[in-house]
C-alpha cells in the first residue's frame, strides 16, 4: 500500500530521470532510469559514464569522473543496480558495477587518489594518483559507509560478495564472500565444493591482514 | 575527487546558473547578516550548510572557502558567551559535503586544508560518567583544542576527536578514508585505520617516503 503523498516525490524524481535521458549524452543510458533530482551528475561528464537498464541512483549520489580520464567510458553500472544515497563513486580509469548490484548509503568507491608525495605543495594542488581499477561482481551487496579504493592496479569483489558496513577495502575478494572490517579482511566464504558457507581459514585470514598492514594500496 | 578540478567542469554546463547564483546569493546573505569575526573575499557557502548565527561570532573565516552541501560548523557553547574565535578556517579550504565540524574550544584549520565527504572534527565528546542520567542531559565533556596543519588531505569518512589536551596535525598530513584519529601527529604523516596509526612518513634526512613512522621532529619541517 502506497502513501497517496509520496506520489510528488516520485513524480519530480520520475521527471528528473527523464529529463536527464533526454539531455545529457551518456555513453548508454537503459530504460527505467531512476535518478533522484538532488544527484549531482554533470552534463559534462555524462559522456564517460554508461548505465544499464533500470538503474536507480538515490539522494544527493554523486557520480564523477576526473577531467584526466581516458577511454570510452569511465563509470560502467550494470543492470537494476541500486546506488543509495550519499554515495560517492569517482572515477578516473575505470570503475564497473556489474549487474544485480545493491548499494547501501554512504559508500564511497574510488579508483584513484590524491597523491601527496611532494611536500612542497599543499595536498590540495597535487592532483590525483594514477589510480586502478575496480569491478564489483554481480549480485553483490555493499552494507552502509564502505570504502572501496584502489591506488594502483585493478581491484576485483567476486560476484554475491557482501561487504559489511563501515568495511575498508583496497584489495581484491574473491566471489561469495564475506567482508568486514577496517582493514577489511573475509569472514565467511561459500565453498561451491561443498555447497556450504564456511568460516575463512586463519591463513586466509592472516594473508590478508599482511596484505593490510604495510600500506593502503 | 579533485575538488576544484570538479568545479571547472560544472561550471560549462550553462544550466548550472540556477544552484549557483543561489550559492552566491546565499553566501552574500551569510556575509550581511551574521556577525562573523572575519571572512573573507571569495568564500562560497551552499545554502544547506548549517551555521547558528546566534554563534557566528565564534567563527573566522578566510578568503577562497567553499563549504558544500548539508556541511555544518556547530558550536557548543551558549550563544550568548563573548570570547575569542572558536572555529578558525584559513584561505583555500574546502569542507566537503556532510562534514561536520563542531567545537568548543578551538579548532584551528590551516590554509589549503580538504576536507572530503562525511568528515566528523571535534574537540569534545558527550559526557557519560553519570549512571543516572541520559546521556544526551549531561551535556559534554571538557574537551581539547584541535590544529590541523596546511596542506592536509582528510579523506571520506574520518573522524578526528580530541577529549582532551591538544590534537596537531602536521602540515601535509594524509587521513585515509574512514580513520579516527584522536591522537598527534608530525608533519607529512599518512595516517590510517581505526585507531589510526603512520603507516607511511616522509623522512627529511633521507628525503624520501619511508613506510611506518620515523623518529620526525615534532617541529615543523622547513623543506
Amino acid at each position: 500500500m502506497e502513501d497517496p503523498l509520496s506520489l510528488i516525490p516520485r513524480v519530480t524524481t520520475k521527471l528528473f530521470s527523464l529529463w536527464i535521458k533526454a539531455t545529457y549524452p551518456f555513453a548508454a543510458a537503459g530504460h527505467d532510469l531512476s535518478v533522484h533530482p538532488t544527484c549531482l551528475v554533470s552534463r559534462c561528464i555524462a559522456p564517460r559514464i554508461h548505465l544499464g537498464n533500470s538503474v536507480v541512483i538515490r539522494k544527493d549520489a554523486w557520480l564523477n569522473v576526473l577531467p584526466e580520464a581516458t577511454g570510452e567510458f569511465n563509470i560502467k553500472i550494470g543492470d537494476n543496480c541500486l546506488i543509495g544515497a550519499q554515495n560517492v563513486i569517482s572515477a578516473k580509469n575505470l570503475i564497473e558495477i556489474e549487474h544485480d548490484v545493491i548499494i547501501g548509503t554512504s559508500v564511497l568507491i574510488q579508483d584513484h587518489n590524491h597523491a601527496y608525495e611532494d611536500v612542497t605543495r599543499p595536498i590540495r594542488s597535487q592532483g590525483p594518483m594514477p589510480g586502478g581499477r575496480i569491478r564489483i561482481g554481480q549480485g553483490s551487496w555493499i552494507g552502509h559507509g564502505v570504502s572501496i579504493v584502489c591506488n594502483q592496479e585493478e581491484l576485483v569483489i567476486g560476484r554475491n560478495s557482501v561487504i559489511a558496513a563501515n568495511a575498508l577495502v583496497t584489495r581484491s575478494f574473491p566471489p561469495f564472500s564475506v567482508i568486514v572490517g577496517n582493514p577489511a579482511r573475509l569472514t565467511r566464504q561459500y565453498d561451491p565444493s561443498k555447497r556450504v558457507w564456511m568460516g575463512a581459514t586463519a591463513r586466509q585470514t592472516a594473508a590478508v591482514d599482511v596484505v593490510c598492514s604495510g600500506e593502503i594500496r | 575527487m579533485s575538488t576544484g578540478v570538479t568545479r571547472r567542469a560544472q561550471n560549462q554546463d550553462p544550466l548550472n546558473l540556477g544552484p549557483r547564483l543561489l550559492r552566491r546569493l546565499y553566501t552574500e546573505w551569510l556575509r550581511r547578516t551574521y556577525p562573523f569575526v572575519s571572512m573573507g573575499s571569495k568564500v562560497s557557502i551552499h545554502h544547506t550548510c548549517k551555521i547558528d548565527r546566534m554563534k557566528a561570532h565564534r567563527i573566522k573565516l578566510g578568503s577562497h572557502i567553499r563549504m558544500e552541501k548539508d556541511s555544518s560548523l556547530g558550536i557548543s557553547l551558549p550563544p550568548e558567551q563573548e570570547g575569542d574565535p572558536v572555529i578558525i578556517i584559513e584561505d583555500n579550504c574546502v569542507i566537503h559535503w556532510r562534514s561536520q565540524i563542531g567545537a568548543k574550544n578551538l579548532i584551528h584549520i590551516e590554509r589549503d586544508v580538504l576536507i572530503a565527504q562525511d568528515v566528523l572534527i571535534v574537540d569534545q565528546n558527550h559526557a557519560y560518567e553519570d549512571i543516572h542520567t541520559p546521556i544526551t542531559d549531561q551535556g559534554f565533556t571538557e574537551g581539547g583544542r584541535i590544529r590541523i596543519g596546511e596542506g592536509t588531505f582528510i579523506a571520506h569518512g574520518a573522524a578526528i576527536i580530541c577529549s582532551q589536551g591538544e590534537l596537531v596535525l602536521g602540515r601535509n598530513c594524509v587521513v585515509a578514508a574512514h580513520s579516527v584519529v584522536t591522537r598527534s601527529a608530525p608533519p607529512y604523516s599518512v595516517l590510517y585505520g581505526n585507531p589510526a596509526r603512520i603507516i607511511r612518513q616522509y623522512d627529511p634526512l633521507k628525503e624520501e617516503w619511508v613506510a611506518g613512522p620515523v623518529r620526525a621532529p615534532q617541529t615543523e619541517l622547513v623543506p
